[in-house]
């Protein structure tokens, strides 16, 4: 455990190094929540409701979608696949230290840096625009919440780790990589506008997938739009996907590791 | 007690096949040709706990494949490889914890942080007790001179100054087993020195196994009395390294000292020669045919002195993968 402890010190003082780095990558974040905001404002111009959405709760949706992008879906093990491609990757075989673990904890330490900054963020942008948020009745409801994202957050952990696996075969990773982290991924898990505003034959679909699992429903849960039913279909779903996922990722990790031809040197 | 123990080990590689140019990229997107490389064909060899053992080959020959194997990166395709009593490919902590592989190419030092941040997580990977680790620490950094250098980030440190942390690096746990890829590759001949005077203190005072690759004849020379030589994925010499001069230096070198000046063509008359520059001329000839070339030099040549040696071992291996002569 220690170890994991030492590294996770290590790369907060990466952080560091990479100042202005970091600092960009927070300012486009910001401008991506506030083009969001100004987009839903003037759709909604002076109407109270739409699509379903009373106006404070689909300001309350988009709020959620900087925290879930950056909790969720803020990930570093994408750099796996480089390591894997340019043989970077033959320093940790040698060690002992499980590799999968050395990127969770990675990952943990990018989210816990911009969770700090997004709280921030959010904090000034309630405080400027002067909105408020929908807040939960019921304590049950915080608590699926946090369940459904913690899910969510290992979900996405090891649909990042599967793509960044098939660098192994593929030696190239960027083509599926952006196909499916900004394309399919972002748009599927709602990470742009609530998914039921799409025509109910295609949420259908779209909810037997793993991807809105990650930002729209643990979203529909804080706005306390789904039924009982729906919660435990969201769940086990959910659940589902990540077995899988986590089957899948390790499955094809131990494959790869065989393939893997240590490039360099 | 062997420590490390190979048996016909072969290792292959399928090589994507790419034509030249655009034309040739755009075509592997429909098809792609591979070819099999075989990097190791049928490799045998032991060795004792202890024992310095120097790997030699051209490039391309198959020693890094090896050494990869042996360290567990590499999944053998045939044969067997025991080191410590473990199945590398395997990679148990228990085995990880007692090797080494040092990449002379490849850092494992943090890139942006400096040498004792990586350290400092090294201690924590391996396990290594507070108080072990500072006193391998210490004297790793004195025997190595870095200590003005423990809390520069990597990236600014010079490629010497970065060897020598690699080596702490990959020491800190004190491995049984060390296997060093090209310790001095890039480096001046001081810090050569250097580190080869390390390496062999290391190995005498902690009686770790080491195999050690290198193209620098000096380093082996310096350190090893038992060479393996691979070519084309196969061994083709293992044993001490006086035996390669032995059954490889099928030559003398007579060199010699003219008290005047005279044509190159006088000297050519002579066969064998290889350099003239005045008063200098060097021979090269046949070991059997030694004393009669010295005294046709005598006979033929104003000499004012005259040696006859053997060739070093550089030109000897240079020679043999040259000709590929292997007997």
């Amino acid at each position: 455990m220690r170890k994991y402890l030492q590294l996770a010190k290590l790369t907060f003082q990466e952080y560091f190094v990479y100042r202005l780095n970091f600092y960009l990558w927070r300012f486009r974040s910001l401008v991506f929540f506030l083009t969001l905001i100004f987009f839903w404002l003037a759709i909604y111009g002076d109407r109270l409701d739409l699509f379903g959405y009373q106006k404070a709760q689909m300001l309350t949706y988009v709020v959620g979608i900087a925290f879930l992008r950056t909790i969720v879906l803020g990930s570093r093990s994408a750099d796996l696949a480089m390591q894997v491609r340019s043989g970077q990757l033959t320093k940790f075989l040698l060690q002992p230290i499980r590799v999968i673990k050395f990127w969770f904890t990675r990952d943990v330490v990018d989210k816990l840096i911009n969770l700090f900054f997004v709280v921030l963020e959010i904090a000034l942008i309630l405080w400027l625009l002067n909105f408020s948020l929908y807040l939960p009745q019921s304590l049950t409801t915080y608590f699926s919440f946090v369940v459904l994202s913690l899910m969510a957050i290992f979900l996405y952990f090891f649909i990042s780790f599967f793509l960044s696996v098939v660098a192994f075969w593929t030696e190239e990773i960027w083509a599926t990589r952006w196909l499916f982290g900004i394309i399919f991924l972002e748009f599927l898990a709602g990470a742009y506008f609530p998914l039921d505003v799409l025509p109910s034959w295609l949420t259908k679909i779209i909810y037997l997938t793993p991807f809105p699992y990650l930002v729209f429903f643990p979203m529909k849960l804080w706005l306390e739009q789904l039924t009982t039913h729906q919660t435990a279909q969201a769940f086990l779903i959910c659940f589902i996907w990540l077995i899988f996922f986590w089957w899948l990722s390790g499955f094809l990790w131990k494959k790869g590791v065989r393939n893997y031809q240590a490039y360099g040197g | 007690m062997e420590v490390i123990e190979v048996s016909h080990l072969r290792k292959n590689f399928s090589v994507f096949q790419k034509e030249p140019g655009l034309v040739g990229s755009f075509k592997s997107i429909f098809f792609r040709r591979y070819k099999q490389v075989k990097a190791v064909r049928d490799i045998s060899f032991s060795i004792k706990e202890g024992e310095l053992v120097g790997f030699i080959g051209p490039n391309g020959a198959g020693k890094t494949t090896t050494l990869k194997c042996l360290s567990g990166l590499l999944y053998p395709d045939g044969g067997s490889v025991s080191v410590l009593g473990f199945q590398p490919w395997q990679r148990q902590p228990e085995f990880q914890k007692q090797f080494s592989l040092v990449m002379g190419q490849k850092n494992q030092l943090w890139w942006d942080l400096p040498p004792l941040e990586t350290f400092l997580l090294n201690k924590e990977i391996y396990d290594v007790p507070q108080d072990q680790f500072n006193k391998t620490l210490n004297e790793l950094v004195k025997l190595l001179e870095v200590e003005d250098i423990l809390k520069v980030q990597t990236r600014k440190l010079s490629l010497g100054q970065r060897m020598k942390c690699e080596l702490i690096a990959a020491l800190l746990h004190s491995p049984k087993v060390l296997f060093l890829d090209e310790p001095t590759i890039g480096l001046d001949v001081v810090m050569q020195k250097k580190i080869r005077d390390f390496i062999k203190e290391y190995n005498q005072k902690f009686k770790s196994t080491i195999i050690l690759t290198s193209h620098y004849m000096g380093d082996v020379k310096e350190l090893c009395k038992r060479v393996m030589i691979i070519d084309k994925g196969q061994l083709v010499f293992d044993g001490e390294l006086a035996k390669v001069v032995k059954r490889y230096g099928q030559n003398k070198v007579i060199s010699v000292v003219l008290a005047k000046e005279i044509g190159k063509e006088k000297l050519e008359s002579i066969d064998g020669l290889r350099e003239y520059l005045y008063p200098q001329a060097t021979f090269l000839v046949k070991r059997e045919k030694t004393s009669q070339k010295t005294a046709e030099i005598l006979e033929k040549l104003p000499i004012a002195d005259l040696n006859v040696e053997e060739p070093p071992i550089e030109e000897i291996i240079r020679e043999l993968f040259t000709h590929k002569n292997y007997r």
